[in-house]
């Protein structure tokens, strides 16, 4: 009997025991594991989420690299963000939305004062949390929609409406001199890419003097063939095509326009900045895109600004195979302006306000950080960086480029995208 | 079924019940305040996981009935998780109804879009039926991206915090709670579903529809409930996506990839089986975070000599790698290990 | 008039290249009744592979191209030996599943050697346009055209002739009684995949030939999903065939119809063609239609 009653113990004692010895476990264990992750070290902690992984990787590995190396810039030259080294909390979104909204709350229980970001999409995911709780974020490319109305989301740099805009108004400048109104066409990638410059072409090409053609032409991201939607665009005779895509499905259009002889006459062909990179040139070859004009919000690796010298040191040392890559100026100039913002923060507030990465923290950082940023010009690396009110572009500078030979080369100086207030637009951002 | 020793079913009913033993009952209590009091002791970032987890477990339970119990494959149940997130935002957002008649609406619409692409369903069965549901999630990914009056397209649309009541569910705690809520619903309302006449049917159309229909059940009814109720569940999955979770909505949030994830999930859990679709979504939405988010950024922080790009590539084939071994060790899903870990629980100490 | 050929060129070169990538698709599915969901991340590993080989490496092509086909029989092999030979006798669904794991893996595994993500391969085909009447056609489509041909027209002829290829369509019908015939169907497993990942890599080749490589080759081994399933999931004469209809059906909706409707119905046009069709012969175009038995 006694041995029946021991094994019965035995046995549902045991599982009994097993059981609540792990629920004591995990109840004792996650918030340990989660203080686990505390530092002591005196950091300024900077969250930063890239799609390093899954359909963007091309643009997110080199978005990460570039910030990195910022930061190994700035703690090693500057000595820091007011002599507190910056930590990036560095996250992978993977181009997945819901992976996304995990790195915001990431950021926000690591006490980050702010938080990196680089497209619109992933943007759109991660910004209702931000946005409810304060917390600044900086997305280096957008589309409007991240900040119109203007809420606790910044851009680095003027979005993809503000690239047809400020093309438009060169071309007007430059290169028009038919009679009546130029034809613009636009081809689009299916995303927030393509129709963040239709929007500002449907906002601004009317008033601007310009004939935009509807339909506007949607390609994917995974195109090999637009042969056909190009053959209906050259019998509509336009007088610009505009791109606004990501290099490779830009790269096929162009080489297909090519084969169509659509280039070598008097329509231009212009690509928004999530195009005009190095691998465009690179993917439909030097000679296809020649004459190919294009928009970038930073300097080109060749410019002689005062920040290049040590920004392609940099590149050399840690991520050789990123040498000349447009994103990678990007999103250094990011972690810069995310670094500058910090440093205005401590002067004003000091470190330990800051540091604590609370409510308190995320609005000091906003409001002593990045609103009171007036006129740094990033090293010379982008267009200077102001903030306005009502404005949440932190730079509005743009420049014209073409392919030259083979190489981007600017054609102009700065030029500054005026405001488009989308939300007055029916059409834009139904609530 | 194995039965502790000494427990005997006197009705019909005691036979059918759930739960039959009183452990059974204490492990259950044990499991509802563990999944009340846990969310207490975790920070927003966890609580966020979770509330992933518990939004995809709904879909996964339509996913579960449709696929695993009915075995008609969808590939497309991000497009239909995509329709219920949609009519919600528009509900309550552009005609002012209330969260939950607006998550009931986002099921509804959703289910019935099911039935819709569910018709080729009575001609065509098994990999042929998927381009139907390929099909629809393309097409429904096309319409609400081109559809810009109502659906914002590209550009997107805000969507209000879920609302009951008066309170709003702002905080990620007060989310937490209303989604376990939902989803202890949900799979309450898909393991009964299954013991009832219709989730027979579902089995006899899923292991033979010809001698199903010879038995008389209706094809044409089953078939068509099946995408309905699995669909239904996807769009109320979808409507807490949208108000719970990332409020905003933009046609990038519904890829063919997440498609192809959700049949991943419930394979690996298990098809057939109510536990499976869980252990699947705990077990990919879980691995998918702990070495994206947790193991990669602590390596890359500890071990400095790394290449370039190594945390990148070593995400995607670390979660490849664990779900390619562990189908080769267990093929049969979650769900068959945990059957036979409790029975062997039952029978301990002897073997059989 | 002009439009139209245009259209019609296009759309059956395009058309030609989504057959290619069906026809691997097809091979495994014939075999063993497995739906490889890792295609399209094979495409762009074998593509990857041949930037190694060519542009880093910097072998002569055709001994750069030789070590491609290698590298793809080897990969096969250890494909079939390694992931798909323990799950024989398993339910089928696992089987696809594991495919969606290598996919996962396969793609981290291209992130990780060649993390920037986007290159171009050297030169293989001249890059003149060529001229039909008004219409325009760039070569590296017509290469991929008649390569897609030829593998069509080799499979054919081994599946109808060699021994092995007989024993695969046995394979196919019924595992058992092949078993019990003698035919060793491991080994025919494992000569399928073999076949199909030389097959990705021929597709691979040719496809970043056209558009580069990038991480849209994956996308496009999608598509070929709807042109296996419109062809018949068994058949190499329906992917052959299935590819340039949905290529016809894209460019001219396409050409035609967006001036009508939303932008983008290029890409819907092929599917609602395909439901059509699934109503009409549930099997696709030339699928089998099995006789079933209660």
């Amino acid at each position: 009997m006694a041995s029946k009653h021991s094994k019965d113990i035995t046995r549902r004692g045991f599982i009994k025991g097993t059981g609540v010895a792990s629920l004591v476990l995990f109840i004792g264990g996650v918030p340990f594991l989660i203080s686990a992750c505390g530092e002591t070290k005196q950091t300024i902690k900077i969250g930063l989420s890239t799609p390093s992984t899954g359909p963007a990787a091309e643009k997110g590995q080199v978005l990460e690299h570039g910030n990195k190396d910022a930061v190994r810039y700035i703690n090693e030259e500057w000595g820091g963000v007011g002599g507190y080294p910056v930590e990036l909390v560095w996250m992978d979104n993977g181009y997945n939305p819901s992976n996304m909204v995990n790195n915001v709350h990431k950021f926000m229980d690591s006490r980050c004062i702010t938080f990196g970001c680089s497209s619109s999409a992933m943007m759109t995911a991660g910004m209702s949390a931000a946005n409810q709780n304060g917390f600044t974020g900086l997305a280096v490319y957008g589309a409007p929609v991240i900040y119109r109305p203007p809420k606790h989301i910044y851009g680095q740099m003027p979005d993809y409406g503000d690239d047809f805009v400020v093309f438009a108004q060169y071309y007007k400048d430059n290169l028009w001199n038919g009679q009546g109104k130029p034809k613009v066409a636009m081809h689009l990638l299916n995303n927030s890419t393509g129709s963040g410059a239709h929007d500002g072409a449907k906002a601004k090409a009317a008033e601007m003097g310009f004939e935009l053609i509807e339909p506007v032409y949607e390609h994917t991201a995974s195109t090999t063939s637009e042969t056909t939607s190009l053959n209906s665009i050259r019998s509509l005779n336009p007088d610009i095509l505009y791109i606004a895509s990501t290099p490779k499905p830009s790269s096929v259009i162009i080489k297909n326009a090519n084969e169509l002889g659509m280039t070598g006459g008097n329509m231009v062909i212009a690509c928004g900045h999530a195009g005009m990179t190095k691998a465009l040139v690179d993917l439909a070859g030097a000679d296809v895109c020649e004459g190919v004009y294009g928009l970038f919000p930073t300097v080109n690796w060749d410019d002689d600004a005062s920040g290049m010298e040590k920004l392609k040191e940099y590149c050399q040392r840690y991520h050789p195979s990123d040498y000349g890559n447009m994103d990678y100026i990007a999103s250094w100039c990011q972690s810069l302006i995310m670094a500058k913002a910090a440093e205005l923060a401590v002067e004003s507030v000091g470190y330990e306000a800051l540091a604590k990465g609370d409510g308190a923290a995320w609005k000091a950082y906003e409001d002593y950080g990045i609103k009171a940023l007036n006129n740094y010009d990033v090293e010379g690396l982008q267009g200077p960086v102001s903030y306005t009110v009502g404005d949440n572009r932190m730079s509005k500078s743009l420049r014209v480029f073409q392919v030259q030979k083979g190489s981007i080369n600017p054609v102009t100086d700065w030029i500054d995208a005026p405001l488009i207030e989308y939300e007055k637009y029916d059409w834009f951002g139904k609530q | 079924m194995h039965l502790p020793a000494g427990i005997r079913n006197y009705t019909y009913a005691q036979d059918m019940a759930i739960f039959r033993t009183k452990t059974q009952w204490v492990m259950f209590g044990g499991l509802i305040v563990l999944l009340a009091v846990v969310p207490l002791l975790m920070g927003n970032y966890w609580l966020s996981i979770f509330n992933i987890i518990g939004i995809t477990i709904i879909a996964a339970m339509g996913l579960n009935l449709l696929t695993g119990y009915c075995g008609q494959l969808s590939i497309g149940h991000a497009g239909f998780i995509a329709v219920g997130a949609y009519t919600s935002a528009i509900l309550t957002g552009q005609y002012g109804v209330p969260f939950i008649i607006g998550m009931l609406g986002g099921g509804l619409i959703a289910g019935l879009t099911g039935v819709l692409f569910g018709i080729p369903s009575l001609r065509v069965k098994g990999f042929y039926l998927a381009i139907s549901t390929i099909a629809a999630q393309f097409i429904i990914m096309w319409v609400i991206s081109q559809w810009g009056s109502v659906t914002g397209g590209y550009i997107g649309l805000n969507v209000s915090p879920a609302e009951i009541f008066g309170f709003q569910f702002t905080s990620q705690l007060s989310k937490y709670y209303l989604i376990m809520g939902i989803c202890v619903i949900a799979v309450f309302v898909a393991k009964n579903l299954a013991r009832t006449r219709q989730g027979r049917a579902f089995v006899a159309v899923r292991d033979n529809d010809l001698a199903a229909q010879v038995m008389g059940i209706s094809l044409f009814r089953y078939k068509l409930l099946a995408f309905f109720v699995g669909c239904f569940f996807a769009g109320i999955s979808g409507a807490l996506l949208a108000h719970c979770y990332y409020g905003f909505l933009n046609p990038e949030f519904f890829s063919f990839k997440e498609s192809i994830l959700y049949v991943g999930m419930i394979i690996i859990g298990g098809l057939g089986t109510t536990v499976g679709p869980i252990f699947g979504v705990v077990f990919v939405r879980l691995l998918e975070r702990l070495i994206s988010l947790e193991l990669v950024p602590f390596l890359e922080s500890t071990v400095t000599a790394l290449p370039s790009g190594w945390a990148s590539g070593v995400t995607p084939m670390l979660f490849g790698l664990v779900i390619v071994l562990f189908l080769i060790l267990e093929p049969r899903g979650v769900a068959h290990r945990w059957q036979m870990f409790k029975n062997s629980y039952r029978l301990w100490p002897f073997s059989y | 008039m002009a439009d139209l050929l245009q259209y019609t060129i296009t759309g059956i070169t395009v058309g030609m290249v989504y057959s290619l990538i069906a026809m691997g698709f097809v091979l495994i599915w014939k075999s063993s009744g497995v739906a490889n969901l890792a295609l399209g991340q094979l495409v762009l590993l074998f593509s990857w592979f041949t930037y190694g080989m060519l542009a880093q490496t910097g072998l002569p092509v055709w001994l750069g191209l030789v070590v491609v086909v290698a590298f793809a029989l080897l990969l096969g092999w250890i494909i079939e030996r390694f992931v798909l030979r323990p799950l024989i006798a398993q339910p089928i669904l696992s089987l696809i599943a594991v495919t969606l794991g290598m996919a996962y893996f396969i793609e981290g595994l291209c992130t990780f050697i060649w993390p920037w993500g986007v290159d171009v391969l050297p030169r293989l085909f001249p890059q003149d346009p060529i001229r039909i009447g008004t219409a325009v056609v760039s070569q590296e489509y017509l290469w991929a055209a008649g390569v897609s041909l030829l593998l069509f027209g080799a499979l054919s002829l081994y599946f109808k002739y060699s021994r092995m290829g007989i024993a695969m369509r046995a394979t196919a019908d019924d595992q058992m009684a092949v078993q019990a015939c003698g035919i060793p169907v491991t080994r025919i497993f494992s000569r399928s995949w073999m076949f199909a990942c030389v097959m990705a890599a021929v597709g691979g080749i040719l496809m970043s030939s056209i558009g580069g490589i990038s991480y849209g080759l994956v996308e496009t081994g999608m598509k070929s999903f709807s042109v296996v399933i419109l062809g018949g999931l068994d058949s190499f004469l329906g992917a052959i065939i299935a590819g340039p209809i949905i290529g016809l059906a894209e460019n001219l909706a396409g050409g035609y119809l967006t001036a009508y409707t939303w932008p983008g119905v290029k890409e819907i046009i092929p599917f609602i063609i395909i439901i059509i069709v699934m109503f009409i012969k549930p099997y696709g175009l030339f699928g089998e239609s099995r006789i079933e038995r209660i």
